[in-house]
């Protein structure tokens, strides 16, 4: 059988998105104080990729939900974590929707 | 001795080494204002821009008032704040922050303005339920040298997350040097957070209102 390539790009580009991730979650250290906390939110706010940001103190916990087919490279969220003053410990891309991420938090899950 | 003396000794020994206070710098491209009224004998204002996460540049006025004579000084100052170095632990941070600046001052014990310089430590230390800090502040010219060493030892009734209120409860000792105040000033405060808006309340052992209000943006 042959595909065009008229079919087969369109095809690859949207089994890409279906598997982009919608959330990054980070583990960090420090996370103590709401007051100063705030200062994560508007660091990674500045980003044209950022939807929402959700920060838990209790599981020591940043998220990003990023916009439909938009990323932040690893680094840049490395680099803006400490430029808020924080260390980060771990990085995560996950498909979970960033309502359902805060309701799990929010209920003291992980 | 006072009881509150007595209490903020315990508290002392019960904590350890742990020591803070407000902190100095907010966040990279964060401002900060905070304005200090402490008991009648230093009132301050200051304003801070922190570029980066370690160091902010700003300024402040101070007005001393000694309660034990007329002596009054009035200080005006621009000074850069730097975090020396931060530990970001699975569940607590500590900071300790060092600072200097130049100033003028004017003062009813001599005459004209002299040239003040200003210099200053802080380390704290927290938790979500366990807050301690220390600092020294210096203000000095070639009339006079005052030094503000303050000790605040808090606890949080419960652990407080982002977006919601914060509640602590805080004890401070203070002492002045420079015959601003004699002996050790204790306070026991209210202090409440939440968002970039800080404000803490209380009185001291002499019966006088120690105040605090800051805002990180």
């Amino acid at each position: 059988m042959k595909i065009s390539s008229r079919v087969l790009f369109p095809l690859l580009f949207l089994a890409s998105a279906s598997v982009q991730a919608t959330t990054v979650e980070m583990n960090v250290n420090g996370l103590v104080c709401a007051f100063c906390a705030q200062g994560i939110e508007k660091q990674l706010r500045k980003f044209p990729a950022t939807a929402d940001v959700i920060v838990s103190l209790e599981q020591k916990v940043v998220a990003v939900a990023l916009k439909g087919g938009q990323d932040i490279p690893d680094g840049e969220l490395r680099r803006a974590l400490t430029n808020a003053g924080y260390t980060v410990k771990a990085i995560q891309r996950t498909e979970t929707p960033i309502a359902e991420l805060r309701e799990r938090l929010k209920q003291g899950k992980p | 001795m006072s009881r509150w003396s007595i209490g903020l000794a315990s508290a002392c020994a019960l904590a350890g080494s742990m020591n803070v206070a407000a902190k100095p710098i907010a966040f990279a491209d964060g401002y900060t204002v905070m304005a200090e009224y402490g008991a009648g004998t230093m009132t301050e204002l200051q304003f801070f821009y922190a570029p980066r996460y370690d160091f902010s540049l700003g300024g402040g006025h101070v007005e001393l008032d000694s309660d034990e004579t007329t002596k009054a000084r009035r200080i005006d100052y621009a000074r850069l704040n730097y975090l020396v170095h931060r530990w970001n632990l699975d569940d607590a941070q500590g900071n300790v922050y060092a600072w200097g600046g130049l100033g003028s001052a004017t003062g009813n014990t001599f005459s004209g303005t002299v040239r003040a310089e200003n210099a200053g430590l802080q380390a704290d230390y927290e938790t979500r339920r366990v807050y301690a800090s220390l600092k020294s502040d210096l203000q000095r010219s070639s009339t006079f040298s005052h030094r503000i060493d303050t000790l605040q030892l808090g606890l949080a009734p419960y652990k407080h997350d982002y977006g919601h209120l914060a509640t602590w409860f805080l004890v401070q000792g203070r002492q002045y040097t420079g015959g601003i105040h004699r002996g050790t000033e204790s306070a026991l405060l209210l202090r409440l957070f939440k968002g970039g808006a800080w404000i803490e309340a209380g009185i001291t052992d002499g019966g006088k209102l120690q105040a605090m209000a800051m805002f990180n943006f």
